[in-house]
Order: C-alpha cells, then structure tokens, then sequence
C-alpha cells in the first residue's frame, strides 16, 4: 500500500530543486541525487529508447559528479560566467509507482547569457525516493518542448 | 554594405600564414562561400543506413539548399531538391521517413523516390497532351557514394568523388575497419547544436591540437580519464595532417602505436570487457590485425567542407548565416560492435553537443571569437604555427606536431582554390 501522497512536502521539495538550479548551488543540488539516480534530457522526443538513442544529458550517477565538479571549477567557459538563471514550475501532477512519487510538471526557464534572455520549456518527470525527513530523486528528466530542434548550449543545470 | 567581393580579393585575403578577419564576419563572403564551396563542390549530404530501406528519405542542406536524401524501389539512392517542380513548395517537410511517394501538400502532386511526377490531382485540367516527363523533382547533378557515405555535388562538371576525397577515403576505411562486418550505421539520432560562431571556426577547431588544455582545462581538473584532452600535451608524438583538398585531420597513430594499448580512444576498456566484439575482430582481421586497427582507433578528420570524422562520432555542419552554424552529432555504431556501441552512445553524450563536457565549451569559445573579430585590429588571424617545421611524407600528405596549424592552413588553402574559381 502507498502512504498518502504530502502534496506540499513534494512541491516544496520540487521548489527547492529549482532554486538550487536557478543559484547554481552545485553541491547542494548534487545532494539531492540518489546514488541510483538518472539525470536525463533526450534529443529528438521524449519517447526514444535511451539504449539505442542520443540524448543531450543522460547521466548516471558518476556522471553526475563528473558534471557537476567541472561546473565547480569555475573554468568551464559555457557557464563561466554562469547564466542568469529563474524558473517557473506549474501543472504540477503527482502520483505513486513502484513505491517511488511521480511528479510530473511543466517548467519555463528564462535564461539571461551573451546579452540575451532566451527561453527553454518542457515538461520535467521526477520520481523520488523518500529519504529521512525528505527525498532523493532517482529520476529526473527532462523533456524540451524543442527537443527535436537545434539548441544552443545547455551547459546549466536544467 | 559591403561591396561585392571580386574573385582575386580572396587571393588576397587568404595567405597561407594567415587570413583577413573580414571572412568570418561578412554576409557577402558567406554568400560566395555557399556559392562556390557549398553549392559547388562535393558536399556529405547522409549515410546510406539512413536510408537503409526502399521508401525510406531523410532530408538534409546543401549550403543554403533544401535536398532530400531517398531510396527508391531499385535499391538505388537519390538526391533531389527539396521542392515541388508545380509551384515551389518544399515537398518533404519532416525530417526522415519512409513513403511509397513523396507527396506535396500544397495541390497534391505525387512523386517517386527517384523524383519522377506520378500523379496529378485532377489532371484533364493541363490538357489531353499532358507531359509528365518533365515535371518531377529535380535530381542534383552528381550523387555519390565511399564506404556508406554519400555525397552530391550541384554542378555537373569537376573532380570525381574519389578525386574529390582522395585521402579522405583512407579516413573513411579506418572508421569502417573498425566494425567486424567492415561498416557501420547511423540510426541513433542527432544532436543537434546550434553554434554562433561562422562555420569556420568550428572547422578550424575540430583540428586544433593547441586549444584543448584551455577550452577544456576545466575537464581536465574534474576528471582526468577523458582521452582526447588528456593526451593533447606538447610532447605529444600525435600529429596534425594536411590530406590535400581541404581535408585535415589529428593523427593519433604515433601516440597509440607507442603506447600500443586498445582502446586508449575509447577511455583505456579493458579488452576482457568486450568479449563478442574482440571475438568479431580477430574472426574478421586475424588477431594481428584486430589488434592494429584497436591500438590506432577511428579518425579524427574533417572532410571538407562539412563532415567531420569525430572519432566516435559523425558530425555535419551547417552553416546558417556569418555568425551560426548548426552541427549535428551522432555516435557511430558498428555493424557488429553492439558492446562497444553500447558504450560510445553514453560517451557521446557525455563529451558531444550542447551539454557535453567538451563541445559546450568549444561552442562558447567559437561566439567569444566570433565577437572579438567584429573588431577590425588587427585585420589579419594569425596561422603561422609551425609553418618551418612541416614534414612531407612519401604519400603527398603534410604533417607536423599535434599543436601546429597545418590543419588550418590545410582548410584555407583549398578555400582559397574554391573561392578563386567562378561557379
């Protein structure tokens, strides 16, 4: 049996992942992540089979590390200096599979780099673990409304 | 406006130790250069395994031109302007499929993979002696194919293919030489990385051995274990090649041959790990020669003017205006490699576009340079690293030390054959 689903424990937890994105707060956002967690933003659609198909970011947990320590050396040019970065999150569903929360949920991101404000939109699945008095997310990913068109550099954190 | 460029101001503007910053930035050189290079010359246009099937279409651009890549019943492949011979509409508006006829959605005419008019609607309206014939989707005047590869040109005269890549056809046979059944396929998508920098610089850069440790400095600090950073040191025994007509790559060959380990280009894997594909290699090459070709590993060329043999990955470039360039990525999957494969897709996407660990920063830099050669001092980008300590080889290439700029100068000089000569 599921517990009940804390509705404003999982959007609280869903704003916070935005804000620590949105500030660059690296190592707290990575703290967030489950040891077996999958960070991933197919190209093309978002029902490509991951085994067989290119996305943009699918990474594994190592990978992760690996992402966000060279985003922590300061020196990587796409994000040095870092983006003007602020999110909006709405249409918010959560559900319960497999034990895990579904969230699902569209973003709007405003991203200000090279003197210009560009935008990103999609729609975000998270699944997450509860984890002490909160989560860890075990999935989240990320599918860009334009996923199927050129894209500039996605070196932040989406 | 700038004046319209006259064919020997190019002949000035490129020297073969340095070239004028006006050819990144003005539309009119763009302009020429579609024309003459783009719209003239041999161009990668796709992959047969795209369009593996009877029916099956991809569509692509030559310069500024919409093509679309078909089979037809015959097994035959065809490349044809993308526009409808009745009024103008572009015919093929997705980007792949497959369709027993290409049909336009304007009035609905209908036409063969090869092109040819099969159908119009309400026909009796063009009269009793209606000519079909002459009406179907126009063919580009040569298509071509090496090693899967297939490519077209818009003019009916110059070099053949062969002619055209000479050397080139080398690179193509090490990347094939890698799959067991001796050829690969492109059927795992695409990245797909817009660039705003002119699509020379993302040329020239994919055959720089000089910008790794500062571009890419920051994966260095992180994580050590990425190949093609890693081992672009100054005393690195890997050299730059000029292949003649525009095509340069880094060879890798004396560093791996060195070093004489498997797989340095695919992270250092442990052989042990890939048991089906070693199998397949010796069954293939003998054990000698599997070993060999797994030592020296896949080419990192650039076949000019828009293919890139990105080791493990296949890029096209696509130049949009002076100041963007799409360039779309995928991984190379060997017929035969489904171990190795498995493993190049998350290598790809780990180092390749616009989130990759390498390419992301590379894109950047390339806008950084774009912007600062808006600034008209001093007027010349300088090429000359190198230029006295080129060594040519028995085979008519030109190679020197991994960090010179003979890979620059070997795309500059067949840029200035190409822009000098009237299309």
């Amino acid at each position: 049996m599921n517990a009940p689903i804390d509705r404003q424990a999982i959007e609280e937890f869903v704003y916070r992942e935005a804000l620590l994105q949105d500030e660059h707060r690296y190592d707290e956002w990575e703290a967030l992540w489950a040891e077996d967690g999958l960070y991933w933003v197919p190209a093309g659609s978002g029902d490509i089979d991951p085994a067989t198909q290119v996305s943009y970011i699918y990474d594994n947990r190592r990978r992760l590390a690996s992402r966000i320590g060279q985003l922590n050396t300061g020196k990587r040019h796409s994000q040095a200096p870092q983006s003007g970065l602020r999110r909006l999150i709405s249409n918010m569903v959560i559900t319960q599979i497999d034990g895990l929360v579904q969230v699902e949920c569209n973003f709007h991101l405003i991203e200000a780099r090279r003197g210009e404000l560009r935008h990103w939109a999609g729609r975000t699945t998270y699944k997450l673990r509860a984890a002490g008095d909160g989560f860890l997310m075990v999935l989240k990913k990320v599918v860009l409304v334009n996923a199927n068109d050129p894209i500039v550099n996605l070196a932040f954190l989406i | 406006m700038s004046e319209r460029k006259g064919l020997n101001d190019y002949q000035v503007l490129v020297n073969e130790d340095r070239v004028h910053g006006t050819l990144y930035t003005e539309q009119q050189v763009f302009d020429d250069e579609m024309a003459r290079i783009f719209e003239t010359t041999w161009v990668y246009v796709g992959h047969e395994s795209e369009v593996a099937n009877a029916g099956d279409f991809v569509t692509r651009m030559i310069g500024r031109q919409p093509v679309v890549l078909t089979r037809d019943q015959d097994g035959q492949c065809h490349v044809l302007y993308n526009r409808c011979p009745h009024r103008g509409n572009k015919v093929c508006q997705v980007e792949k499929g497959n369709a027993r006829s290409l049909q336009c959605s304007y009035h609905g005419w209908g036409f063969g993979m090869d092109g040819a008019l099969q159908g119009v609607p309400f026909n009796r309206g063009y009269g009793e002696d209606f000519d079909k014939s002459g009406l179907g989707m126009v063919g580009v005047a040569r298509v071509g194919s090496y090693g899967g590869f297939v490519f077209a040109s818009l003019v009916t005269d110059g070099p053949t293919l062969e002619a055209h890549l000479g050397h080139g056809m080398r690179m193509i046979d090490m990347l094939n030489g890698l799959a067991p059944e001796g050829s690969i396929s492109l059927n795992a998508g695409w990245m797909k990385h817009k660039f705003q920098s002119n699509w020379k610089i993302v040329t020239e850069n994919q055959v720089d051995g000089y910008h790794a440790m500062f571009v890419h400095g920051s994966l260095v600090r992180a994580n050590d274990n990425w190949a093609t950073v890693r081992d672009r040191r100054e005393s690195s025994s890997a050299r730059v090649r000029d292949l003649g007509g525009g095509h340069t790559e880094i060879d890798h060959a004396a560093d791996y041959g060195d070093q004489g380990v498997m797989f340095r280009w695919s992270g250092a894997i442990a052989p042990a790990k890939l048991p089906v594909y070693m199998q397949a290699m010796t069954q293939a090459y003998g054990e000698a020669d599997a070993t060999r070709r797994l030592i020296l590993g896949p080419p990192h060329a650039v076949i000019f003017p828009n293919l890139m043999l990105a080791e493990m990955n296949i890029q096209i470039l696509q130049p949009v205006s002076p100041r963007e360039t799409l360039q779309f990525t995928t991984p190379v999957v060997l017929k035969g490699g489904a171990e190795l494969n498995a493993r190049t897709l998350r290598r790809c996407e780990g180092a390749m576009g616009p989130a990759g660990f390498i390419i992301a920063d590379d894109a950047e830099v390339g806008s950084q340079v774009q912007e600062g050669l808006m600034a008209s001092k001093p007027e010349w980008v300088v090429l000359k690293r190198g230029l006295t300590s080129e060594q040519r080889e028995e085979d008519g290439t030109i190679s020197a030390g991994l960090m010179d700029e003979t890979s620059q100068r070997a795309i500059w000089r067949r840029y200035r054959e190409l822009m000098t000569t009237a299309s």
